[in-house]
Parts: structure tokens; C-alpha cells; sequence
């Protein structure tokens, strides 16, 4: 890493292992959620910025993985050293049989995971005996393991903290291994890729079940957090945020969807506090971000950073 | 047993008549013009209320339903223009840029029509059950409801295989680049089936509104109904849209009835099949 | 008697109501240097398509040292030993040029499911790569996106892409294409000099380069062969000429 980069990096660790003393139990909640999305972001990255599959069913994984650890902890009182594994194997359970889905390319692929989805959804929806239905599953204890528990929402968040960091560097070395080579080949042209030998179709696979693995841990961090969970972790919105969030912050890079949960949730939570309309400013959001800043902050960054390195060239 | 059966049946085929109608539009937009749209829930959704407020304020069903259709028109026929155009077609941005409109859509509609379940006023003689051979009572709205889908499914057909802009169309969905060629003005061509394509959904609006009720959240429940149907049916074949229909249609009905519980399974089910053994759906084709 | 390198079966391939190959058998023994030529349009593109996997064929066969590969994948084609360039210059734009060789030279190997490790650690690979990009002039600009250099350039990456699957037998998609003449000239050199335990078949548009690589040319038009035969055999026939400067 470059003088400057772990510069900005050793600022940024210091400032969020102070924030919560400088910033108090409100930045520190905010901070944490966009930790947890950032994280939600990032497993849809792997596939969009990395293999270029367009996948909204991201939030399947994440609910799936937080409904097993919520109804394990509150309705079979399991410990977490078994509940947070057991939902982590739940959501990536689903994402090899979800996995199905990369038989398809393109459009179909877009269209194929938007209603695996919603049969996720509809399941937690209607199955009210097992899910709870629209009320879901509550009361979910903060995790402990072996009698050392979490008790303060301070201390989740340097955990939350910690399993980030760890989960961005182990990201950062998948997609610099060959693996993560041929994903972006396969994006930049899988018939190329096939013909120098490459099975598509399985490192896609292998890719999808990878990120909905980290997803599914997304999830369980979340129900932790929230301490409870119902529908609508499971719902369309939360998929497609999870895909803007990678696409404003910066698709391609590690810190891009963290950077854009941070936007977001920082602008709706901002927005809410005087207008009840946040789907629709989201919605503006989006049309904003494909319209004009289409490879996100990461991107302008990038842009300005050049601009301001190069002299203005005359015209002629 | 028997009766259940055939009336789950009969629920099964209007449920087709009203998705053929939004999936028509979507798919037939896909085909020609490569455009994903999906605010066309929402434009369900909207067209649905607006026909709401017309059949409230002039009591007159016909006027809501061209009114939510055209209304709907006249908003997808900007929002193509100023967004989707811009998008060329780059489809994730496609899904992204109508998702963010399908979503400033659904608020304002919040705004303006509230969060209860609206049902759109049905006229008189279309209330009340009829009754079918075998003593089974059905209401009778369901039952009109599917000569109407026929009706515009006929219409369609008739439309796209036996007329010259039909054939401009499908000459269009085989392959753009000979529609360039020929001369005709593409540019026209693409308002209008996309102007056809938002009237319909509008129109669905109204019509679905009558017994499905409208209410947030509809919209998006209606779209992924339709994206499967288009998904099994292939992208940009109508007769695909129409099978598609009637499977959806039917499956969700049996489903609902059988497994209440599981009901979205049985929409899991066949798509998963398909991506087993026939990804591009059943009369789709490679993109 | 040893199978010949490709085998080629009554191959056709049919699109909506045109046969762009219609009912080609072809055999290339093993070491030989083939070419096919033909007017624009006479099949030829589809024709590799379809013995290296792109495309399935409508009907035919197609025998890879006497294996039957006709229902293989196209990676799985790749694997046995078959290795192509395309007519379009197909490299990853966004890549390096060391990266894109590195893609080539772990393709048909287990070391491409590696995840733990940085692709930069194998440096073997990376020496591999480097060696290739000298055979092409290329190594000075190994660490630059593809984006960034020329056509040419691109060109010639293609090729060394395509060797580096440690091909028996390569397929050559008008390799020369839009390239200057002094372009030409080195991509001509490099392929002749390659080593006879690589069997070449290569389309090819320009006569005289054509005719300066081969061992035999076969003649493609209308999707099916015309006439096969010496170089000199060929650039004599009456029926050829016709075909290419007459109304073919």
C-alpha cells in the first residue's frame, strides 16, 4: 500500500475505534448499520463488480441466515457459538441451490434473482407458524459465546468492527487470487475466457456461493444488531439498496460499498427527519447515480484526483 | 372436490387474463426495443388509482379504465424519453434508473391515495356472482374478466401477426438492425409499442384494482407475478406471455389453495426447472 | 497410422433458413500447416466456431487426434489441446497485458481455483508471462491495461494468448487483420516459426501470405470446399480466380 493510502487508512481506523466516545450511542448505531450493509454491499459486489452478474437477491441470504439465528436463540435457546454458524450455513445453503440462477446471463439472471427473492419473502410472509409472519421473530439476545457476552451496543460495535476488517482483508485477497483473475475475465468476456479453457459456468458458481456466504454473515451481524427481524430484511428494497450502495460508493473496489452505505443510510436518516418519503428520495438516488455518477464516489474521486494532477489543456 | 378444483381453475385463468395484460407490455418492450422496465408495477399501481379517481368522480368504469391506461401512457411515454432513453442499453442501469422511478412512483401515489386497500368501484352488472353449470357460484367480475384477457390477447395476436406494423414489430424483435435498414422510422415505432405497453399496464391497473384492491406494496407483488410469467414464457415472445400467463395464473391459484403457506414455492418450482433444462424460457431466444 | 490432428465430419451449420457451412469434411494431419481461404461470407469463421465449441453444430463431426469432441465444451476443447485466436481481437480490455497472459497460462490448470494466494505470488506464471510478451515485442509493456496499447499490439497479444494454452493444434482467425505491413511481416515470421508439433489451421484472407505459410490450402464458398490443394495448385485453378475476382 502505498505512503499516502496507509496514511488514510491508520486515520480512519483511529477514527472508528473513537467513535464511539466522540460520537456517542446515536453515530455509533448509524456507523454500525452501515458496517453491517457496507458488508451486505460487498457480497453483491463480488458478483457485480467483480464477475459482472447483476444479482438482486441478496437480502434472501442475509434474512434467511438472520431468521435461523433469531428463531435458534429465542424459540430453542441455542448458544451462539452454534446459532451464528447454523445461519451462516443456512443462507449459504440457499445460495447453492439460489446458484442455479447463473445458468442464466444478462437480463434473465437480473429477472431470475428478483423472484427468487420474493419466494424468500413470501415464504416469511405467509409461513406465520414457523416465521412469526409479519411480526417475525423478536427478543433476539445480544451474542455471547462460552459465558463472555456482548452487553453494551458499544461493544457490538467494535465487534462488528473487527469481523469487517477481517472480512475486508480476507475479501481483498480472494479477488487478487488466480479465482478472483477469472472472474474479471469471465466479465470482460466469457466466451475469451472459455476458449483458454476456463469453466464458466463453475467459477461462477463457486463465486455466487462465496458471496452469498458473506451475505448470509452480513445477516447475522444484523440480527445481533436489530434484535429482531421480519419481512422486510428478506424484501426487494434491500437487495436493490445493497446494489446501489456498491454502485454510489464505487463497484470494483473494497471500500466503495462501504463508502456508499454510508451515503445512503446517512442521507435517509438525514432526509427522514423532515419528510416522510424515503423510498422516493432513494428512488432519486438511484436515477441520479445511473444518470450521472455511474462509477460512483470511488470513480469521481478518481476523476479529480486527475483533473487536478493535470494542467487544464488549452484549446486550440 | 370436483367444484373446488374448477373454480381454482377458473381463479387460476383470470389471474392470466390480468398478468398477460402487464406482461404483454414488458415483454413485447424487452423483445423490440431491449428495454427492462420495471416500473411497470408501478405503473399498475398508479394507472390503478388514477381509474379509481375517475370511476369515483364520473361513476363510469370504461372511462376509468382508458383513463388509467392513458394517463399512464402519457407518464411512461416521458420516462422513456428523459430516462430510460439515456440508458442505451446498458440493462443494469435500466433496472436501477426504473427501480429509483418505480419508487419515487409508489411515495407520491402514498402521498396522494393513502396506505388502505382502495378497490376500484365495479359497475353494477358486473357485480354479484353468475352462476355456472353445476349449481358453482363465481363472481361474476372474475368470470368477465376473462373475456376481456381473451379479448386483448385476440387483439394483440391480431395485432402483432396479421397487421403491416405487426410484422414491422416482429421483424423488429427478430433483428433491429433490418428494421433500420428498411427505412421505416424506428424511433416511432419504439413510442409506440411503448406507449401500448404503458397503456396496458395502466389499464391492468384498473382492471386488477377491482378485486385485487390497490394498496403500496401492490405494486411490486404484481411486477414479480409478471417477471415470472415473462421469464417461463421467454423474453419478447407474446405467445410466451401468454402460456406464461395461464402456468402462473394457474399454479398460483392450485398453490394458493393446496399450500397456502408455501404458495410462493409453487412459483419457485417451475423456474427452477427451467433453469435446469430451458433458461431462455419457453419460447425465448439467446440475448 | 496416427489420427490425423482434426477430423472433420460433414460439418454443417444452419441459421434460420441459411446453411452458413454446408456439409464441409476436412482432415489435417498432424504438423500440417492448412489454410483455408475463401470469399467474405463463405463460412469460414462459422466453420472454426464450430470445431473449436463456440457454436454447435447443426449436424457433423468433429475428431480431435481421433477423439471424438463433437459433444465436448468448448473449455473442455481448449483442454485436450485445441487453441484459437478470433477474426474480432477478443482480449480483456481492462486487464494488464500480463494479466490477460496469465489468464492463458492457468486456463487449462488447477492453479486458476486458487483463492488464498495473490495471482502476483505465482511467479512462475508471471515468468511465463514475461517470456511470452518478449516473443512478441511485447514486454515492456506488460504491466499496462490492454485498453492502453495499440491495435497491433492487441493483435499480437491475441496470438500469444492462444499459445500459451499449450495448444497441439491452433486455430488462426485471420491473424494478420487490419494490421500494417510491417505488423504483418512479424506476425507472418511468428508463425512460421513455430514449432511443427503444433499443427496450424488458419484463415486467412491476404493470398500471398496465405500461400507463403502453407502446406495446403482448402478453398471455402458458399460453406462448403471448392477444391483443396498445394498452394501453387490453387493460386493456378480457373474456378478459385473465378471466385474471388470474377461472380462468386
Amino acid at each position: 500500500m502505498s505512503g499516502a493510502r496507509l496514511v488514510f487508512a491508520l486515520f480512519a481506523l483511529g477514527a472508528a475505534l473513537a467513535l464511539p466516545t466522540a460520537g456517542g450511542p446515536f453515530w455509533t448505531g448509524l456507523v454500525t448499520q452501515m458496517l453491517i450493509f457496507g458488508l451486505l454491499a460487498l457480497s453483491v459486489d463480488l458478483l457485480l463488480g467483480h464477475a459482472g452478474l447483476f444479482s438482486l437477491t441478496h437480502a434472501s441470504f442475509f434474512a434467511v441466515s438472520a431468521y435461523t439465528v433469531a428463531i435458534l436463540q429465542v424459540r430453542y435457546a441455542v448458544p451462539t457459538a452454534l446459532a451464528a454458524p447454523a445461519g451462516i450455513f443456512a443462507g449459504t445453503l440457499l445460495g447453492l441451490v439460489f446458484g442455479l440462477a447463473v445458468r442464466t446471463r444478462g437480463v434473465y439472471f437480473i429477472l431470475i434473482t428478483i423472484a427468487f427473492g420474493y419466494v424468500v419473502w413470501g415464504v416469511a410472509h405467509r409461513w406465520s407458524s414457523f416465521t412469526g409472519g409479519d411480526n417475525g421473530v423478536t427478543n433476539v439476545p445480544f451474542p455471547s459465546v462460552g459465558g463472555v457476552g456482548i452487553t453494551s451496543h458499544t461493544q457490538y460495535y467494535y465487534l462488528v468492527l473487527l469481523v469487517v476488517i477481517v472480512c475486508g482483508l480476507g475479501y481483498r485477497i480472494l479477488i487478487r487470487s488466480p479465482f478472483g483473475l477469472g472472474l474479471r475475465g469471465i466479465k470482460a468476456s466469457e466466451t475469451r475466457m472459455r476458449s483458454l479453457g476456463f469453466r464458466t459456468g463453475l467459477h461462477l458458481y463457486a463465486a455466487f456461493v462465496l458471496s452469498a456466504a458473506l451475505a448470509s454473515l452480513a445477516g447475522v451481524l444484523y440480527v445481533y444488531y436489530n434484535r429482531f427481524v421480519n419481512p422486510v430484511a428478506s424484501a426487494f428494497p434491500i437487495s436493490v439498496e445493497a446494489a446501489l450502495m456498491a454502485i454510489v460508493g464505487g463497484s470494483g473496489t473494497i471500500i466503495g460499498p462501504f463508502l456508499g452505505a454510508g451515503v445512503v443510510l446517512g442521507l435517509r436518516n438525514w432526509v427522514s427527519s423532515f419528510i416522510e418519503m424515503h423510498h422516493a428520495i432513494m428512488g432519486v438516488v438511484f436515477i441520479a447515480t445511473v444518470l450521472w455518477a455511474p462509477d460512483g464516489l470511488v470513480g469521481l474521486a478518481g476523476r479529480l484526483r486527475s483533473r487536478l494532477s493535470k494542467p487544464a489543456e488549452r484549446k486550440p | 372436490m370436483m367444484t373446488s378444483a374448477l373454480l381454482q381453475a377458473i381463479n387460476g385463468v383470470s389471474l392470466a387474463s390480468l398478468l398477460f395484460l402487464l406482461a404483454s407490455g414488458f415483454t413485447l418492450s424487452f423483445g423490440l426495443m431491449r428495454v427492462v422496465n420495471m416500473a411497470h408495477g408501478a405503473y399498475y399501481l398508479l394507472g390503478g388509482y388514477i381509474g379509481l379517481s375517475v370511476a369515483q368522480k364520473t361513476g363510469s368504469f370504461t372511462l376509468a379504465i382508458v383513463a388509467g391506461g392513458a394517463a399512464i401512457a402519457v407518464i411512461g411515454y416521458f420516462i422513456d424519453r428523459f430516462l430510460i432513453r439515456r440508458t442505451g442499453e446498458n440493462h443494469l442501469a435500466q433496472v436501477l434508473l426504473t427501480v429509483g422511478v418505480a419508487f419515487v412512483m409508489g411515495d407520491v401515489a402514498l402521498h396522494v391515495w393513502g396506505g388502505d386497500n382502495l378497490r376500484v368501484p365495479v359497475p353494477v352488472f358486473l357485480r354479484g356472482p353468475v352462476v355456472l353449470p353445476g349449481d358453482i357460484y363465481y363472481p361474476m367480475y372474475r368470470f368477465a374478466l376473462i373475456f376481456f384477457g381473451l379479448l386483448a390477447a385476440a387483439a394483440l395476436w391480431l395485432l402483432y401477426k396479421k397487421t403491416q406494423i405487426g410484422a414491422v414489430v416482429r421483424a423488429g424483435v427478430d433483428d433491429r438492425e433490418q428494421v433500420n435498414a428498411t427505412g421505416i422510422n424506428v424511433d416511432r415505432l419504439f413510442v409506440m409499442v411503448s406507449a401500448l405497453a404503458s397503456f396496458l399496464a395502466g389499464m391492468a391497473g384498473v382492471v386488477g384494482g377491482a378485486f385485487l384492491t390497490l394498496y403500496p406494496g401492490a405494486e411490486w407483488e404484481i411486477l414479480v407475478y409478471a417477471l415470472v410469467v415473462v421469464i417461463v414464457g421467454g423474453l419478447g415472445s407474446l405467445e410466451g406471455a401468454m402460456i406464461g400467463a395461464l402456468i402462473v395464473g394457474l399454479l398460483d391459484a392450485y398453490g394458493r389453495w393446496l399450500l397456502p403457506e408455501f404458495s410462493y414455492f409453487v412459483l419457485f418450482g417451475p423456474i427452477a426447472l427451467l433453469m435446469l433444462f430451458r433458461p431462455r424460457g419457453l419460447f425465448g431466444r439467446e440475448y | 497410422m496416427s489420427a490425423a490432428a482434426i477430423e472433420v465430419g460433414d460439418l454443417a451449420k444452419v441459421f434460420g433458413g441459411l446453411a452458413a457451412v454446408d456439409g464441409v469434411s476436412l482432415v489435417v494431419p498432424a504438423g500440417e500447416r492448412r489454410v483455408l481461404i475463401g470469399p467474405n461470407g463463405a463460412g469460414k469463421t462459422t466453420l472454426f466456431h464450430c470445431i473449436t465449441g463456440t457454436l454447435k453444430p447443426s449436424r457433423g463431426s468433429v475428431r480431435l487426434f481421433g477423439r471424438d469432441v463433437t459433444r465436448d465444451p468448448e473449455q473442455r476443447r481448449t483442454a485436450l489441446g485445441m487453441g484459437r485466436t478470433f477474426q474480432i481481437t477478443n482480449v480483456f480490455p481492462d486487464l494488464t497485458l500480463a494479466e490477460n497472459l496469465a489468464l492463458a497460462i492457468v486456463g487449462t490448470d488447477r492453479r486458476k481455483w486458487v483463492m488464498h494466494r495473490p495471482a502476483d505470488a505465482f511467479t512462475e506464471v508471471r515468468r511465463q508471462a514475461l517470456e511470452a510478451l518478449e516473443m512478441v515485442g511485447l514486454e515492456g509493456r506488460a504491466d499496462l491495461p490492454v485498453k492502453l496499447v495499440s491495435y497491433g499490439e492487441r493483435r499480437q497479444l491475441e496470438l500469444a494468448l492462444a499459445l500459451n494454452t499449450r495448444p497441439k493444434v491452433l486455430f488462426l482467425d485471420e491473424p494478420c487483420a487490419g494490421l500494417s505491413p510491417s505488423e504483418r511481416q512479424r506476425i507472418s515470421r511468428m508463425i512460421a516459426a513455430l514449432p511443427r508439433d503444433i499443427t496450424l489451421v488458419m484463415i486467412e484472407h491476404d493470398m500471398d501470405v496465405a500461400l507463403g505459410l502453407a502446406d495446403r490450402v482448402t478453398v471455402l464458398h458458399q460453406g462448403r470446399v471448392i477444391l483443396e490443394g498445394a498452394p501453387e495448385e490453387v493460386r493456378a485453378n480457373a474456378e478459385v480466380r473465378d471466385v474471388y475476382f470474377g461472380h462468386g
